[in-house]
Formats: C-alpha cells, sequence, structure tokens
C-alpha cells in the first residue's frame, strides 16, 4: 500500500461564495440592493412580501426570487400583486437556495428595468445561514407566535442579519410573547440588528416597512 | 439539514482535484468543521459516508477534525496509489 496526501485547505463553501460575488457585482453595476429574507416556515415572508408588492408596486421595480421545496405556491400568490415577473425556484428537496439558483434566476429579469430585488429563501432558520446568495443584506423574520428565544436558539442566522422584522403582532393581545424579551435577546446576539415590526393583517408597521425600502433603493446598502 | 448539500460539495471538491484515474484510490477525505459551522457532524460523516462508499469513488472514509468557529474545509485527500478498483 503506498499512501501518498494531497495537502488543501481548501474551504467548501467556495465555489457557491465565488458565485455569491459574481451575483453581487452583477447586481451592484446595475444599482439594485438585494435583500435575502430568511425565518423559519409561517413566519410571514410571502404575505410581506404580497403587502409589499401590492402597496409600493407603483412606485419601485420590485424583483421576486422565491425558493420552496416542492410547489410554486409562493411565487403564485406574489404574481397576483405584480405585472413583474415572479422567479420561482423548486429546490426539489434542498433546505435553502444557493448562489448558482440566484444567478440562473437573474438571468430571466431585466436588472436595467428593476429598483430591488427580493430573495424569498426557503422556510428554514438554520440552513440559509450558511449559503451567501449574492445579497446586500439579510432580514430575517420572526413572528410572534414563536418563542422570544428564537434569536439564541438559531444564533448564527441572526448574527449575520442586518435586518430583522417581528411579524404578526396584531397577535400580541392573544398570545404569551413578549416582544420586549424577544428584540432583547436578538440585540444580544447582534447589537447592530435594525428592528422592524409589522402586521401584515392589519397594515401596522408596515409603513416604516415601505419607508425603509424607499430609501434603500435611493442610497447604497452599508456594508 | 444542508449536510447532503455540504458533502454533495466536498465530493465535487475530490473529483475536481482527482483525476479520474485517482478518483477509485481515494480512500480517505479530511475535513475541517467547526462548532460553530452550522452543521450536525454525525449527519454529515453520515452523508459523506454515504456518498465516499458509490462511484466514481470506492470505499473511502471521511476524517473529521473538530474545531473552533464557522470553518468548513476540506483539509486533504489520502490516496493509495497501488489500489485496484475491484
Amino acid at each position: 500500500m503506498t499512501v501518498r496526501t494531497i495537502e488543501l485547505r481548501e474551504p467548501v463553501m467556495a465555489r457557491n461564495n465565488e458565485i455569491a460575488e459574481t451575483v453581487r457585482r452583477r447586481l451592484a453595476a446595475a444599482g439594485v440592493p438585494a435583500l435575502n429574507l430568511v425565518s423559519s416556515p409561517g413566519s410571514g415572508k410571502t404575505l410581506l412580501l404580497e403587502r409589499t408588492l401590492a402597496a409600493l408596486g407603483d412606485e419601485l421595480r420590485m424583483a421576486v426570487v422565491t425558493g420552496d421545496v416542492q410547489t410554486q405556491n409562493d411565487a403564485d400568490r406574489l404574481a397576483r400583486h405584480t405585472t413583474r415577473l415572479v422567479q420561482a425556484v423548486v429546490t426539489g428537496g434542498a433546505c435553502h437556495l444557493d448562489a448558482k439558483q440566484v444567478d440562473s434566476a437573474l438571468e430571466a429579469i431585466d436588472l436595467a428595468a428593476t429598483d430591488l430585488l427580493f430573495v424569498e429563501n426557503v422556510g428554514n432558520l438554520v440552513c440559509p445561514a450558511s449559503w451567501d446568495l449574492g445579497e446586500d443584506a439579510k432580514v430575517v423574520l420572526f413572528s410572534v407566535t414563536e418563542g422570544e428565544d428564537k434569536p439564541l436558539k438559531y444564533p448564527k442566522v441572526f448574527r449575520q442579519a442586518r435586518y430583522a422584522v417581528l411579524t404578526k403582532i396584531d397577535l400580541l393581545p392573544y398570545v404569551p410573547f413578549d416582544a420586549e424579551q424577544a428584540i432583547g435577546f436578538a440585540r444580544e446576539v447582534n447589537p447592530d440588528l435594525q428592528f422592524f415590526r409589522t402586521s401584515a393583517q392589519t397594515g401596522e408597521g408596515l409603513e416604516t416597512w415601505f419607508d425603509f425600502l424607499r430609501q434603500l433603493t435611493r442610497r447604497p446598502v452599508p456594508v | 439539514m444542508h449536510e447532503m448539500s455540504v458533502a454533495v460539495e466536498v465530493c465535487r471538491l475530490a473529483e475536481e482535484r482527482l483525476s479520474p484515474a485517482e478518483l477509485p484510490q481515494l480512500i480517505a477525505v479530511g475535513l475541517d468543521v467547526g462548532d460553530d459551522a452550522g452543521l450536525e457532524p454525525d449527519n454529515l460523516l453520515f452523508c459523506l459516508e454515504a456518498l465516499l462508499a458509490a462511484p466514481p469513488f470506492h470505499k473511502a472514509r471521511p476524517e473529521m477534525t473538530r474545531c473552533t468557529g464557522d470553518v468548513l474545509r476540506v483539509t486533504y485527500l489520502e490516496l493509495d496509489d497501488d489500489r485496484q478498483d475491484d
């Protein structure tokens, strides 16, 4: 037996990260800020995007790449609120989007006629944290029907996010959820998180979110 | 949950680095996995063992080293130059 060892020290995510940088450069060249929305399933990513597309569709040219393990249901829901293309990525079992999928999805999007790109990731607070998609910033959503300690349980994704949206706040009177404690836990993990509190059902807090998006399209996203 | 995606990427790296003739000679793949890499080590080992046992590989084994931080890298490929593909 003649054993030969090839030393590598090669990051496993190197290829994904290279493609993500290509995506980032492409979006930057077109002046399109990109937000990667991540959350557990059912936190309200799709509904927040539906409300956003409906409210800002006349002001901002928004494109959406939405990922799901199976079905194009989310893409169909979103398409009802916009005449612009909604790109569906069915991962076929994978628990996250990767940079190659976003790169491919961008082929169908006219970036020169786009002000803002949303990537709606697969509902999962673990895996999407490990995959750079070439976005400017991650937005992590969690709802008041989840535990306050979600940021402590899933610190990686909260650490990586620049923005957090506490959703379904219209349900606060009916659930034992301490919003201040939840936000405190999130800031323990990431003191720089900028928070939004929204109810896509009643519209509470959405105007602040919309203003943020308007501003985002007018200036470079801080790195 | 994304351990299989990572395992597939590890195998892709090995395939990229080795010639077709070398692939069946691969006997071990060294990995550094950080405790903040977002991976369940046993699950990753399970996925790698399954993939490295199938063509174009031939009973190669993953050798994982746990470390701190979010490091995730392939550290070495070990080949048996005398091994015949049976």
